[in-house]
């Protein structure tokens, strides 16, 4: 049976001025038909702005159609009467876990939907004991929303449409602000609604995992159905999906590029089963046919030049007392100069806090972080002197310095960046190593190396130079326009009007927002470019570290991607050392040369990413997991075929295996040849 | 230091107070007010005091929980304790150049710090054994009356009640807004009077464009689970007044009358 119909379905977007004149018109969802089947478990795909929320709204009749129908179990949304029986049965659950429970106890929430629809008192408990249980949440129904994590939350969210008795649910990017953990945690518990209780699940998502199995996906783009069929009909067109900027699975990705190097592997590939079982059919099994790949160190991953030291870091609450606890404990690393580090333990793992200490937001109650930046002059306060305003930067930068690069020269360089005016004037932002102070407070032990818990210390020039980005960084913007929100940062360095200007300049050139932006005001930007934005802000303000804690978190595919090549030129232009936080096992192996990972506020492990992620039986019983292609190694292994370096991303993978592939093929070949002169 | 507010936070343990109806509670908490104003003595301070003590213990609400309430006032009582104890025109007691101490105004000032101590205490007793949702009930219920003329008591608890499931959200934002500008070197800290004011800025734009945000997103939310105001609305936990809430009701009356006759009857 039909459920939900769209019949010529549009949506426009209207923006009045006060007179009620329309002054602008965007027309987000365009000419949709679309049927769904009671029962079904549809995803829909597509990135931020492509209409998928407000299909979804529409299903709800939230919002109503500028244009055609949409007709929920063969009701009009249009109708008014029989809005509220609409909304009764089709439930929706949103992406913040926060801004949609409304009463401060778990039950009560659950129970709120029932209460409004005026179901007598009795069925609403039973209705609310029912959908706790459908959700397992029966034994937090006492506990405040507060106390639950993003998981848990969004799981209270789906019971309270439950105890509406839907039959479909539709769920907005659910998982877009939990880490794996909740994730999977939230798509469990969709699945086992729609198999044990029949409920139609339309679920909105920008991770492609969730959707492997969906009975059907449908892709989204400029408000159309550009997609529509069961997983491996949509996988099939790795291509098309890849045009309009979408992911597949990395399973999939990988099976893709297998079969495009000629290897005998079918179309939309979906589980790591499936891959296995074909790759055991056209691979040798034989040990000798190791794979020569020999994955590249990256060169200064061999020269110790630490730029902060971190020992025996402890952070304690509440010492001394019953409730003392560690939020960490006995944390040592080095960070080298230049690299890549990625920070990885699940949520209340002490990663932040961790981070906090770095930049000097929290202080630890033990230990020691020892700094040795390219410049580390104006690292004290100066007693009874304010700081030199601006200058400063021209002169401790040339004072015994020895150049090593000039960061306006990797700006000119770089051929995407149109920017390079003012290039000559910028001499004060050359990026120079300072040959160790022997002089004075700041020299220290005399090896570089300055303890930021030393008396004087200036906590705000260690701000500025690990520059901190926060999680959502976004929230933080509020200038009138975007210009002058990145120059929030220089201007507290102290620099003067214009050198902060030049500054925010370039950093906003270095994040891909060319002038058009700089007179906006950030409200009116996409999520992806407010964040640039607000990384800006901390770029600006040149710092030699950049935290960034998860950077890409809610963003889209094609976000993420633009985001971390960003990150990347940064990293590989500006020469900077990066910091990165992350819950994403693919993106760390990916990007990182060192990882660290916490566990309840201690560090349990740490070195490269391959190193790390060969101990994936470690990570799970952390709670945290390892990349897609790790995994597939070992099913490899188990089947007999094995390789001796561990390739961390598809694209080595798929050059490790295609390899492989080909010499097992010459040699067959050989064999089959040297067999027929035999003959 | 915005942790530290506990008005308004539900503690979530089973006791008798728990159990208690929220208009008693509500009504309770006025009555203890009220009383509060009227007693005068020291006795009678003891006395409420005391009532205090046994209606925490019976909470089973941990005591430093209650006292953390406190801190948030801390400068609200310093300011009236002073104000009254330097200003009272009396006898003095001691004098340190102008500052006087009357002894009328050390009288005052206890007694206008301890009425401030209870007062508080007391009504963090009720918030936090009262979850939001039944104190919206109990509003709702108990205020039904003014419904007739008028007033939308039904809008004004759940503006309360959604007030207060927000509130440790909206300070655990504040706190991570601060923390994000100060790694863009804000200074919170230093300067003067206008620049302290200045650097608020800051933290108020993007708090108040959040708080926007989360109430759209809250409105839609509601919407979505067919919220349409207080008509044809059932109760999953309607009010119903059982034994112990009559007890409660006795009891308070006895404490009002004793209260009162105290002002009058110079013996306690």
């Amino acid at each position: 049976m039909k459920i939900i119909e769209a019949i010529h379905l549009a949506y426009d977007y209207i923006r009045t001025d006060e007179n009620d004149k329309v002054v602008e018109k965007t027309r987000a969802l365009n000419d949709v038909n679309l049927s769904i089947e009671e029962g079904t478990f549809v995803c829909v795909l597509g990135h931020n702005g492509s209409g998928k929320s407000t299909l979804a709204k529409l299903i709800n009749g939230l919002n109503l159609p500028s244009e055609g129908t949409m007709l929920v179990s063969s009701r009009d949304t249009k109708n008014e009467k029989e809005i509220w029986d609409i909304r009764k049965e089709t439930g929706m659950v949103f992406q913040n876990p926060d801004n949609q429970i409304i009463a401060s106890v778990v039950e009560e929430d659950v129970g709120f939907g029932p209460e409004n629809i005026g179901i007598p008192t009795e069925e609403i408990w039973e209705r609310v004991n029912r959908a706790l249980k459908a959700v397992g949440m029966e034994s937090y129904r006492m506990k405040s929303p507060n106390r639950l994590s993003g998981g848990q939350k969004q799981r209270v969210a789906i019971a309270g449409t439950m105890a509406m008795i839907p039959k479909t649910i539709v769920l907005d990017e659910p998982t877009a602000m939990l880490d794996p953990n909740g994730r999977a945690e939230v798509i469990r518990t969709v699945k086992e609604l729609n198999k044990t209780q029949g409920v139609t699940i339309i679920l909105i998502t920008h991770y492609m995992e969730e959707t492997v199995d969906a009975d059907r996906i449908i892709v989204m783009d400029k408000g159309q159905m550009v997609m529509d069929g069961t997983p491996k009909e949509v996988f099939k067109n790795v291509r098309a999906l890849k045009d309009i900027r979408m992911d597949v699975p990395e399973v999939t990705e990988l099976a893709w590029m297998l079969k495009n190097e000629g290897m005998p592997i079918p179309d939309s590939v979906l589980t790591r089963e499936e891959l296995v079982t074909y790759l055991q059919k056209c691979l040798p099994k034989q040990a000798d046919f190791q794979p020569d790949f020999v994955k590249k160190k990256p060169e200064h991953m061999d020269i110790t030049d630490p730029v902060m030291r971190v020992r025996n870091l402890s952070h304690v609450y509440q010492k001394g007392t019953a409730m003392e606890s560690y939020a960490l404990k006995d944390v040592s690393f080095d960070v080298q100069r230049g690299s890549i580090v990625g920070f990885i333990g699940h949520t209340g793992s002490g990663k932040s806090t961790l981070t906090q200490h770095l930049n000097g937001l929290l202080k630890a109650t033990d230990g020691v972080i020892e700094v040795n930046f390219r410049d580390n002059s104006d690292l004290f306060k100066v007693p009874g002197k304010t700081k030199t305003k601006g200058a400063n930067a021209d002169t401790t930068a040339f004072r015994g310095g020895k150049l090593i690069s000039d960061m306006s020269e990797s700006i000119k360089m770089n051929p995407d960046n149109s920017y390079n005016e003012g290039a000559d004037k910028s001499k004060n932002i050359a990026v120079y190593r300072e040959e160790p102070l022997h002089e004075g407070i700041a020299a220290g032990d005399g090896t570089g190396f300055v303890n930021i818990y030393t008396e004087g210390f200036d906590m705000k020039q260690l701000r500025f130079k690990v520059g901190l980005v926060f999680q959502y960084p976004e929230y933080q913007l509020f200038e009138i326009d975007v210009l002058t929100d990145v120059m929030f940062g220089p201007k507290n360095q102290g620099l003067s009007q214009e050198e902060a200007q030049r500054r925010a300049e370039e950093a906003l050139q270095m994040v891909g927002l060319g002038k058009e932006f700089w007179k906006k005001s950030p409200f009116e930007l996409s999520g992806g470019q407010k964040r640039r934005v607000a990384i800006a802000g901390v770029l600006a303000m040149h710092p030699e570290v950049l935290i960034l804690d998860e950077p890409t978190a809610g963003l889209d595919p094609a976000g993420r991607d633009d985001l971390f090549k960003q990150i990347r030129s940064l990293h590989d232009k500006a020469k900077m050392t990066i910091i990165l936080v992350s819950h994403s096992m693919d993106d760390v192996a990916r990007y990182t040369d060192q990882v660290i990972v916490l566990d309840h506020g201690e560090l349990r492990m740490t070195g490269t990413p391959e190193e790390i992620f060969k101990r994936y039986k470690e990570l799970e019983e952390m709670g945290l997991g390892a990349p897609q292609m790790t995994y597939l190694i070992h099913d490899l292994k188990d089947v007999g075929i094995r390789f001796e370096d561990r390739p961390d991303t598809v694209e080595e993978m798929a050059n490790c295996i295609v390899d492989l592939w080909k010499r097992y093929n010459k040699i067959a070949e050989a064999e089959k040849a040297s067999g027929k002169e035999a003959e | 230091m915005f942790r530290e507010i506990t008005l308004g936070q539900y503690y979530p343990v089973d006791s008798v107070i728990h159990r208690l109806d929220p208009r008693v509670k509500l009504m309770g908490t006025l009555v203890f007010l009220v009383a509060l104003f009227i007693v005068n003595s020291w006795t009678m301070y003891g006395v409420a005091a005391i009532v205090l003590a046994v209606l925490i213990k019976l909470s089973n609400v941990p005591f430093k929980f209650m006292t953390k309430g406190l801190k948030s006032i801390l400068i609200l009582l310093l300011i009236s304790v002073s104000f009254n104890l330097f200003l009272t025109p009396g006898e003095p007691l001691f004098q340190f150049g102008i500052l006087k101490i009357s002894h009328e105004g050390l009288e005052i000032a206890l007694k206008m710090g301890i009425r401030l101590v209870l007062l508080v205490l007391g009504s963090s007793l009720m918030t936090l054994t009262t979850t939001p949702n039944q104190l919206t009930d109990g509003m709702e219920k108990g205020l039904g009356i003014f419904k007739k003329i008028g007033v939308p008591v039904h809008e004004i608890s759940m503006m309360m009640s959604i007030a207060l499931r927000f509130i440790p959200i909206l300070v655990e934002e504040t706190d991570k807004i601060m923390k994000a500008q100060q790694a863009r070197g804000a200074d919170f800290e230093s300067g003067n009077i206008i620049d302290r004011a200045k650097a608020m800025v800051p933290i108020l734009v993007p708090l108040f464009i959040s708080a926007f945000r989360r109430a759209n997103d809250l409105a839609m939310a509601m919407e979505a689970r067919c919220y349409h105001g207080g008509e044809g609305r059932t109760k999953m936990k309607p009010l119903k007044y059982e034994g112990r809430d009559r007890a409660a009701y006795l009891l308070m009356i006895i404490y009002l009358a004793v209260c009162i006759a105290s002002r009058f009857v110079k013996l306690i």
